[in-house]
């Protein structure tokens, strides 16, 4: 064969491609590579905060970075790779389908995704940077010089028509394209999560749409949303940001819960405890969701009482993910547990550390504590508990779990496990400081600080540090897995029930042959009670 | 300063009622973070796969343990959000007859203006045994007002007016941050503060207005005072604004490419309206400062003292 023609293969293969697990993969490397600029961003900030003067890199640079890491991770990584590697390859499968309800629309969320992601990270090459944090609040954002914040609102913008699409296209395959017999309640706890996180998108990515456009057009049409010598009001943007962003949290969560229910029972060999409270969950997770927003503005500028019923609705939404991890630690009790790659990144990993994001949680939304809270390293710490501690933990638990069927080829244990202990330490040594930080006075998003909060600086940047090693040891054991690694066979843990461990690893591109009567649920692990005893009295 | 890995010493009444609060709720996420973890690293030593075909009790779920702990999360959060709403009510309610300091934020520097119009800059001297409030907003973007030892913060948002109020008992020097990210110097965006004794605070009150109403307006001062030197330097370095050195007398070029002498009148103009003529490389983000005749005079006299 010519290169010529492997070329034209490759470009019809990939790039034309509509099958629903191609396009999972472009977004999970896509994602991926996002993840290690993103992950670059980190360090630089790290690294300047090393020392508590100005160094390493200017305060703009510092200001640019930030905004820079926060943008890509959540808007170029987390929510692409939950919802559209994640998503994408998974959902068809697990539901028994031959690929989405809309193939041709899908393939173009993932080239929006690609646009829209390219848009922001070109801006360094035009030197215009955005440099007003992920958030953006007016009126600095509108003030802001050159063009770093219409790129950044360009790029928003494209990305959530690609989301928007995207959850179109997965509310409409879980809701006509189930195989026979796959009733609701015998619906993976994953397509669950990701059946409320399209909604989620669907009805709060409008809200942020029209944020943002805010901005452009006080930018550039002379509006005067923001300009309050003119009657505008820069909070509202600040609702409106929020009454996206808030959800969105969710939407990064929310799959990396249903990864975790997924994965517990298989290697506990026990059914899901639960299953109807774990999935009902998260639609009350979902729906709540979109009640919290302004626990981000309790100090900007609200009476201060009208932030109690967002306290209330706040502490409410603690409850549901309160459930999910009481469930899952009830799925483990008594099980067969064998602790794989995957199984510890979503017991010691998710359940471990999400437990402390979600306690952190409490603080900054009781209303006083919050005062002192808000704007400081303590957020900081608490959301990454959540984002970092809890939905990457789930991610990689995922990646390692269904890296056999996406690749028909076995990873390496050994190397994995190294890498889930590495990824654990240092998570919490990046993170646990900064809750300490943070209540010690120092705020979020500052280039230089007092000297005395050097040492635990130093402790989160040696963490930073070692998360790097522990993700380009990752890359390693992904690459040369999927070269070099063990055939899998189509169910290599053994009993893993849904659906996709029933076919070929990888899977042809039609998925089925023919289409599955499902007949269970996913999760029937376990000897029942009765023949458990049977078989105690006949020994 | 305090402890630099825990909540720096409270200092205000309120500030040991939100502490109460706080501790309360660490009591609380203690327990359950102790619950969990503990639960989990039981049944990950305890419940190991012994041997390749073990499998786990087909238990689906049970009722009663999953009322339970969804009721009790549930009142334990209710109980914390309601022991919270007295503790909201004295936040917003400031007592009457509290001396009033209006707080301005900007890009870069805190403005404090007392209720004799004595104007102070990133220095906040109050008195001790007084009810305080802070009437707070700003003059370009959002800012935050953030007292750590008072455990009090409110942004600083313009074309609002924001507030907080407090009272101290104790003579001490804290420090005003600035919580909300404001730019290029906002980790640079901070106040001394300053608690004295009543009589104390009189003599520096009296002395504030005496300077106030002297003659002697020293430029040198005022643009320290004003914030001015966050963005420009004196030294020909390179900043946010143009530097001033040798600033007087020479030939700028503008955004539109023409070319203007820095003479008194354009100086003056872009002081006290900075977006007029931009100069070429630099934004305009200046916010348009409001000083009387005199102030003016004297700051083109230091700038005049450069060259």
């Amino acid at each position: 064969m010519n290169t010529s023609m492997s070329r034209r293969s490759v470009i019809r293969e990939w790039v034309f491609t509509v099958d629903h697990k191609k396009i999972g993969i472009m977004y999970g490397v896509t994602a991926l590579f996002f993840f290690l600029l993103g992950g670059l961003a980190a360090l630089i900030i790290r690294t300047k905060l090393l020392t508590p003067g100005p160094d390493v890199v200017s305060a703009d640079t510092f200001n640019q970075t930030f905004t820079l890491h926060g943008t890509i991770m959540i808007f170029l990584f987390m929510i692409p790779m939950l919802t559209g590697f994640f998503g994408n390859y998974l959902i068809p499968l697990m539901i028994g389908a031959r690929d989405m309800a809309f193939p041709r629309m899908n393939a173009l969320s993932y080239w929006l995704f690609l646009l829209g992601g390219l848009i922001l990270i070109i801006s360094p090459i035009f030197g215009a940077i955005p440099d007003a944090g992920w958030t953006a609040y007016p009126p600095y954002s509108v003030r802001s010089p050159g063009a770093g914040i219409d790129l950044w609102i360009s790029s928003l913008h494209i990305l959530g028509i690609s989301s928007i699409l995207g959850a179109i296209n997965f509310i409409v395959t879980i809701c006509t394209m189930r195989a026979p017999g796959m009733t609701w309640n015998r619906l993976p706890l994953f397509v669950w999560s990701s059946l409320v996180t399209s909604f989620i998108q669907l009805f709060g990515i409008p809200a942020l749409a029209g944020a943002i456009t805010t901005l452009l057009a006080d930018r550039h049409w002379g509006t005067v949303f923001s300009v309050p010598s003119a009657g505008g009001d820069p909070m509202l943007y600040e609702h409106l940001f929020w009454f996206y962003s808030h959800p969105a949290v969710y939407v990064m969560i929310l799959p990396a819960m249903g990864i975790v229910s997924e994965i517990i029972p298989v290697f506990a060999r026990k059914p899901i405890f639960g299953y109807r409270a774990v999935a009902y969950a998260s639609v009350a997770i979902g729906f709540l969701g979109f009640f919290v927003w302004a626990h981000h503005m309790f100090v900007a500028g609200m009476k201060v009482d009208a932030g109690t019923p967002f306290e209330i609705s706040s502490m409410v939404i603690a409850v549901p993910s309160a459930i999910k991890i009481f469930n899952w630690l009830a799925t483990m009790w008594r099980g067969a547990n064998v602790y794989t790659t995957p199984m510890l990144f979503v017991t010691i990993g998710f359940l471990g550390l999400f437990t402390i994001g979600g306690l952190s949680g409490v603080y900054a939304a009781a209303v006083p504590v919050d005062m002192h809270v808000h704007d400081t390293y303590f957020v900081v710490a608490h959301f990454h508990y959540v984002l970092f501690g809890g939905s990457m933990m789930g991610v990689l638990g995922g990646i390692y779990y269904w890296f056999p069927k996406v690749f028909g080829k076995k990873y390496n244990e050994t190397l994995g496990k190294w890498i889930f202990w590495l990824y654990f330490i240092g998570t919490n040594l990046t993170f646990m400081p900064m809750h300490f930080l943070g209540l010690a006075g120092m705020p979020r998003r500052v280039y230089t600080y007092d000297p005395h909060y050097t040492l635990f600086n130093q402790i989160a940047t040696l963490g930073a540090y070692m998360l790097a090693v522990a993700v380009l040891m990752m890359i390693y054991n992904f690459v040369h897995s999927a070269l070099r690694g063990e055939e899998a066979g189509a169910n290599p843990w053994g009993d893993a029930q849904t659906l996709e461990w029933t076919i070929s690893s990888p899977p042809p591109a039609h998925n089925f042959d023919t289409i599955p009567v499902v007949t269970a649920s996913p999760y029937e692990f376990g000897v029942s009670e009765w023949v458990k005893k049977e078989q105690h009295s006949i020994q | 300063m305090g402890s630099s890995f825990w909540l720096p010493q409270p200092i205000t009444d309120l500030a040991k009622s939100v502490d109460s609060l706080f501790y309360i709720i660490t009591w609380v996420a203690v327990v359950i973070f102790l619950l969990v973890e503990i639960l989990l690293v039981t049944f990950v030593i305890r419940y190991r796969r012994k041997h390749p075909k073990q499998e786990g009790p087909a238990i689906h779920g049970n009722h009663r343990l999953e009322i339970i702990w969804t009721a009790i999360p549930a009142l334990i959060l209710v109980v914390i959000a309601v022991i919270s709403f007295p503790l909201v009510n004295k936040i917003q309610t400031p007592p009457k007859d509290s001396m009033e300091i209006q707080v301005t934020g900007r890009m870069w520097s805190w403005e404090f203006r007392y209720p004799n119009g004595v104007t102070t800059y990133n220095e906040l001297r109050l008195p001790v045994g007084k009810d305080l409030l802070f009437r707070i907003t700003s003059s370009d973007v959002i800012h935050s007002f953030w007292l750590p030892e008072w455990r009090i913060k409110q942004d600083a948002v313009p074309g609002r007016e924001t507030q907080i109020w407090a009272r101290i008992d104790k003579p001490g020097t804290y420090e005003v941050k600035c919580a909300e990210y404001c730019g290029t110097n906002h980790s640079q965006m901070l106040a001394k503060v300053i608690t004295m004794n009543d009589s104390e605070f009189d003599a520096w009150m009296n002395e504030q207005k005496k300077k106030a109403e002297s003659q002697g307006v020293n430029g040198q001062q005022l643009v320290q005072t004003l914030g001015c030197l966050s963005c420009h330097s004196t030294d020909g370095s390179q900043s946010v604004g143009p530097t001033w050195k040798g600033l007087f007398g020479s030939k700028v070029t503008l955004q539109d490419g023409s070319t203007v002498t820095a003479d008194e009148a354009y100086l003056k103009e872009s002081i006290v309206q900075p977006g007029a003529k931009v100069v070429q490389g630099y934004s305009n983000i200046m916010t348009p400062a409001q000083l009387n005749d005199q102030q003016v005079k004297a700051i083109l006299d230091y700038l005049k003292s450069l060259n």
